[in-house]
Formats: C-alpha cells, sequence, structure tokens
C-alpha cells in the first residue's frame, strides 16, 4: 500500500555531501520520527521526499512508485511547516481548500472536504477568520486541515510543534497521535524533541550527519542503543559514560575495571574483545542507586524536585556524572557518595563506538 | 512661554513647508483666475475680477480641444504602462529573489546599470523607427515601462525577501504551478508595494515631459504636459492660460495621491525593517 521506500538516498550541496546514503523501508501506517541533533540532515531529508529538494542519488518510493523526478504535487504527499506556511490574504476556509481550487476540484466536493477536515480538526467556527486572527495552536490545526484535505498517502511533519509553548506542545502531541490513530496514515515527522520522538513515534530514526544510526522502535533504542551516538542522544538527561580497561572476558559477561569504577562483571557481547582494551562502560543516571557499591563521586551540585534528587557527581577521573535519585535525599556538595547500579543495565561500548549487547 | 521654547523649532518648520509647498501652489491657483494683462506682471496679487472659466474654456478648446486628446493619451500611457510595469516588476523581483543562479550578480548590475545610465535619446529613436513604433502610442509605453522598471524591480525584490519562502513551498505541495504560486500567493501580498509603485510610476509617466516631446511627435499624440506649449512661445506667453493649463492638468496626480496617500507609506517602509 502507501508505504515509503528510500534506498541508498544521497544529496549534496556542491562539494558538501549532506545525506550520505539512507536506506530506509516504511510501512502503510507507520508514524516514522527523524531525530538528531541540528545540521544532521534530517529535515534536507524530509524536503527530498516532499520533493523540494532534488535528490543527488538514490531511489525514492512511494507507494510503489519511483518518485525521484516526480513532481511535489503528484507525489500524494502533503506537508505540514514549522512556522505554518499559512497564505496571510485568504481565509482558514480558502487556505484548507487551496490545494482542491488548485486541483479543480467540483465546488460542493470541495465545501465537503473542508468542512469535513474542520470538523475532525474542531476548528469549524474558525473558517472565515483570516490566519492573523488565529492563536498559534489554531493555525496548527489549519496547517493540518490543509494537509489532511489532500487526502495524501504519506503526511510530512517538519518541526511542527516547536513554535508552540509547552503546555500546547502536550496538547497538540497527543491530538497528533490521536490523528494518526483515526487516519491510519502513513505519516513522517521530524523533531529534535526526544519526548515528541518517544511518545508518536512507531519507529524512530536516529540521524548523525547524514548517516542513519539506528532505526527502531522508541523502548528499544533507549534499552539497547546500537552506539555512543544513539545512547548519549536518547534519554533525558543524558547517559552517563566512563572509560574502562577490560580484565576478564567470559562466554556472556565482560569483567571491567577503571580508575572510577572497582572491578565488575557486565553482561555483554565479548566477541573481538582482549583483556587490557579500553572501552566506554555506558550507565544512565536513572539506574544509579544510593548504595554502598562500586562508584566512588563527590556531589557539585544538588537539585532537589521532592519526588527525585539530580545530583552532579565529580568522579576520581575528573569526569562529571549525572545522578537521579528515587525520592528525596539531603546532600551537600563536597560530600562524598557511593553508588551502586544493576550490571545488567550498564552497556558497553567498543573502541569502535557500537554497542556490545549480551545476545 | 514654556510653549514657546518647546514648539518653536515645529511652528518653523511648518511655515518653511509652507512656504516651499503651498505657495507656489497658491501662486498657480491665483494667476489662473486673472486676465491675460494683470496675469503678464506675474506678481503676487489678488485677481482683479474672476476670469477662471472664461481661461477653462479657451484651454480647453484650444487648438482643436486639443486637452482632451492629451488627457485621453496621457490615460491610456499611465494605464498601461503602470499595469505593465506592476507585473513585470513584480515577476522579475520574485524570480531575482528566490531563484539563485550565478547569472544573478549580471542582472542586478544592469538593474542598477538601468538606474544610474541616463537614456540616449537619439539611439532610441533610431531603434524605434526600426521596429516601426516611432511616434506610436505603444512605442511609447514600452520605453516607459523600460525607464521605470529597475526602480519597481528594486522596491518589489526587497519586499518579497520579507515574504517567507515556505509560503512558496507549501503552495507548490498544495499543487500549485510557477504561476499560480506568483499569481494567488505572492502577488496579492505585495499590495502595500504594488500601492507604492503605482502612485510613485503613475504621477511620473503622467507628469513626465521630456520622454513625450522626443519620442511621441506630432498634434494627435500630445499628451498632457506637451500642451503646455500651446501656451508660450518665444515672444509671447498667455501667462493666465497656462497656469490655468498647469491647474487642470495637477488635478489627477492629485487625487491619485489623495487616494492612495495611506497606503504608500507602509509600502515604502516595508522591506527596509523586518516586522
Amino acid at each position: 500500500m502507501a508505504g515509503l521506500e528510500l534506498k541508498s538516498l544521497h544529496k549534496s550541496y556542491g562539494e558538501v555531501e549532506v545525506i550520505k546514503g539512507v536506506d530506509l523501508s516504511v510501512t502503510h501506517g507507520e508514524f516514522v520520527v527523524f531525530v538528531g541533533p541540528s545540521g544532521c540532515g534530517k529535515s534536507t531529508l524530509l524536503r527530498m521526499i516532499a520533493g523540494l529538494e532534488d535528490i543527488t542519488g538514490g531511489e525514492l518510493w512511494i507507494a510503489d512508485k519511483l518518485c525521484n523526478a516526480v513532481e511535489p504535487r503528484d507525489r500524494g504527499i502533503a506537508m505540514v511547516f514549522q512556522n505554518y506556511a499559512l497564505y496571510p490574504h485568504m481565509t482558514v476556509y480558502d487556505n484548507v481548500g487551496f490545494g482542491l481550487k488548485l486541483a479543480k476540484t467540483p465546488k460542493d466536493v470541495r465545501d465537503q472536504k473542508i468542512r469535513e477536515a474542520a470538523k475532525i480538526l474542531q476548528m469549524e467556527h474558525l473558517l472565515d477568520r483570516k490566519p492573523s486572527q488565529l492563536s498559534g495552536g489554531q493555525r496548527q490545526r489549519v496547517a493540518i486541515g490543509r494537509a489532511i484535505v489532500r487526502q495524501p498517502e504519506v503526511f510530512l511533519f517538519d518541526e511542527p510543534l516547536s513554535n508552540l509553548d509547552a503546555a500546547l506542545r502536550v496538547d497538540m502531541r497527543m491530538e497528533l497521535a490521536k490523528l494518526h490513530q483515526d487516519l491510519g496514515a502513513t505519516m513522517v515527522y521530524v523533531t529534535h524533541d526526544q519526548v515528541e520522538a518517544m511518545t508518536l513515534a512507531d519507529k524512530i530514526v536516529v540521524l548523525n550527519g547524514g548517516v542513519v544510526q539506528q532505526v527502531g522502535a522508541p523502548i528499544e533504542l533507549y534499552q539497547r542503543p546500537a552506539n555512543l551516538f544513539v545512547a548519549g542522544f536518547i534519554g533525558s538527561p543524558k547517559m552517563n559514560f566512563i572509560s574502562v580497561t577490560v580484565e576478564s572476558v567470559a562466554a556472556d559477561t565482560v569483567t571491567v575495571a577503571g580508575k572510577d569504577l572497582a572491578t565488575m562483571a557486565i553482561p555483554a557481547d565479548g566477541t573481538g574483545i582482549k583483556p587490557g582494551d579500553t572501552v566506554t562502560l555506558g550507565i544512565r543516571p536513572h539506574d544509579l542507586l544510593n548504595q554502598a557499591g562500586t562508584i566512588v563521586g563527590e556531589v557539585v551540585l544538588v537539585e532537589r524536585l521532592g519526588n527525585e534528587t539530580n545530583i552532579s557527581l565529580k568522579l576520581p577521573s575528573g569526569a562529571s556524572w549525572l545522578v537521579v535519585l528515587d525520592g528525596d535525599h539531603d546532600m551537600r556538595s563536597g560530600q562524598g557518595v557511593e553508588l551502586t547500579f544493576d550490571p545488567a543495565r550498564a552497556i558497553i561500548f567498543g573502541a569502535d563506538g557500537a554497542a556490545r549487547h549480551k545476545r | 512661554m514654556s510653549y514657546l521654547r518647546r514648539y518653536w523649532l515645529s511652528v518653523v518648520a511648518i511655515l518653511v513647508s509652507g512656504v516651499v509647498f503651498l505657495l507656489p501652489f497658491a501662486f498657480i491657483v491665483l494667476t489662473a483666475f486673472k486676465d491675460q494683462k494683470q496675469s503678464a506682471l506675474r506678481d503676487f496679487s489678488w485677481p482683479d475680477g474672476n476670469y477662471l472659466w472664461s481661461n477653462i474654456v479657451e484651454v480647453v478648446t484650444t487648438r482643436n480641444w486639443m486637452l482632451l486628446t492629451a488627457f485621453i493619451n496621457s490615460t491610456i500611457l499611465t494605464v498601461a504602462s503602470v499595469t505593465l510595469l506592476v507585473i513585470f516588476a513584480a515577476m522579475v523581483g520574485f524570480v531575482l529573489q528566490r531563484r539563485k543562479t550565478r547569472f544573478n550578480g549580471l542582472i542586478e548590475f544592469l538593474i542598477l546599470a538601468g538606474l544610474m545610465i541616463p537614456p540616449a535619446v537619439v539611439p532610441t529613436i533610431w531603434l524605434l523607427q526600426g521596429i516601426g513604433l516611432f511616434g506610436k502610442l505603444h512605442g511609447m509605453v514600452l520605453i516607459e515601462v523600460a525607464y521605470g522598471l529597475p526602480f519597481s524591480i528594486i522596491l518589489y525584490r526587497a519586499f518579497i525577501a520579507t515574504i517567507p519562502r515556505e509560503l512558496d513551498e507549501a503552495a507548490i505541495i498544495d499543487g500549485a504551478r510557477p504561476f499560480d504560486v506568483f499569481f494567488r500567493v505572492i502577488l496579492p501580498l505585495l499590495w502595500p508595494v504594488t500601492v507604492t509603485n503605482i502612485v510613485v510610476q503613475s504621477v511620473a509617466v503622467f507628469n513626465d515631459f521630456t520622454n513625450p516631446l522626443y519620442y511621441l511627435p506630432g498634434n494627435a499624440n500630445a499628451t498632457v504636459q506637451l500642451t503646455l506649449y500651446n501656451f508660450q512661445s518665444q515672444f509671447q506667453t498667455s501667462y493666465n492660460l497656462l497656469f490655468t493649463n498647469i491647474a487642470l492638468i495637477t488635478i489627477p496626480p492629485l487625487l491619485v495621491f489623495l487616494f492612495f496617500n495611506r497606503q504608500i507609506v507602509a509600502g515604502m517602509t516595508a522591506g527596509a525593517v523586518k516586522g
């Protein structure tokens, strides 16, 4: 059906290559989110799918049709922009119906479709207003309405919520999730907001430097990140890393020790790791426990939120960590603290940065 | 006392602008009321009697109702040139602002050259004769368009830069072809600059004296500014009729200006500061 297939997609601006061979397969009805830091190429990739950027190399298939050289209007896509891009001189009704008017849809059909979209988005009372008379959330609704009436195969969203205030963003996020359920259409969504990515996506694509780092379900990315970049990017606060030395390697465990860590056996895939190698150990701030154990550090800063306590920690090697402890803990900066963690929760990354999950 | 100290500069400014802008106008109107004898004195005196109506009749009927022909010619010339100017300048400005190619620098240079280099009359006449447009009204329209284009393009381009590109892209995704993007999305948004262009260019074209003088010879081709020559000659000038004529042909630009006055400022400053 209306899936989406990217085959080794490339994009260069002159000498500079921004998308370096992206392969991705999206099945019909999936909600895919592109995340990555600024300048990682996620918006460019979306604009290539939309047809607003030329494709330098590779193939783009939308609903079993090769779309490399197809005009945007014939691709069966609709796009929602970050700054809404509503036509300021038209009413909401005309904004939503602009595409249908250009397609020479008969007036009664057009009217029916516009009212239907307005009903889905609960904006029937706004139809006669101009965009300047609308609030940010209402404008975003109109922009989505404009996408809905086109009945596209694929919806494209370019950071649609980043211009809204925090409370409205949460509301609109839920509405988008609901819209996806109701319409059952394929959606591709670009964001740098992790929470949006984690909550909305069926599938997250993490991009960095124009290369796909990992594709997978949100929780899979959180629990089994493929490499150091994904581990550091997904999850908030950021995962803590320390460099440790391998002491011994068994079938399913790697025993490591370091300046900041007493000897500990971590479940991991030890293939290719030898005793004496330097590897990176990653542990999430929420997985650290305030018990006598393998890590000793000095408290630098404490943020007491009541339900949890955020602690900035300085390790003996000088590395700084962030620890999130459940409940309230009365700690002072300068105080020494001892921590431990469940070895199964820690992840070992090889020298190449790839994660060594236990198989 | 304190009022005087606070506002004396404003009062001086108002008086100076009154002298500069209103006195000449008052002189025109006063002279238009005088008879030939009194007007020949060329002084700032009150008219002895009201000769306005007879002056108007004389001016309008002179040389077989030449003023009427001139008004028709000038109106056609102004409307046609300004319409073409607005459409072409907006199109050039749009493409120049949105499509970055290596020719942009050259095109911008040509536009600036059009503003800076004074037009050469004789080669232009030679060219017009070559293509059979010399002494024709539509040839004159093309000349006015060519002379006005650079300024209009610069105005439009600055304004188009403030229209977000996402608007074009949204329209493209909605299925708009390039002409749809321009005529349905961009051109309506350019209204403030379009008003500015209409006012500035129509006043310039309507008041143009030298170009019709060079390129539109012949009584049937006269434009309003050329009718001023009906009443002055080397040895004798009818100042009362000349000033009546001036008063009559000042009315249309004045109306245009009063009508669009409020919108023109927005168009001039828009694009200067992002708002």
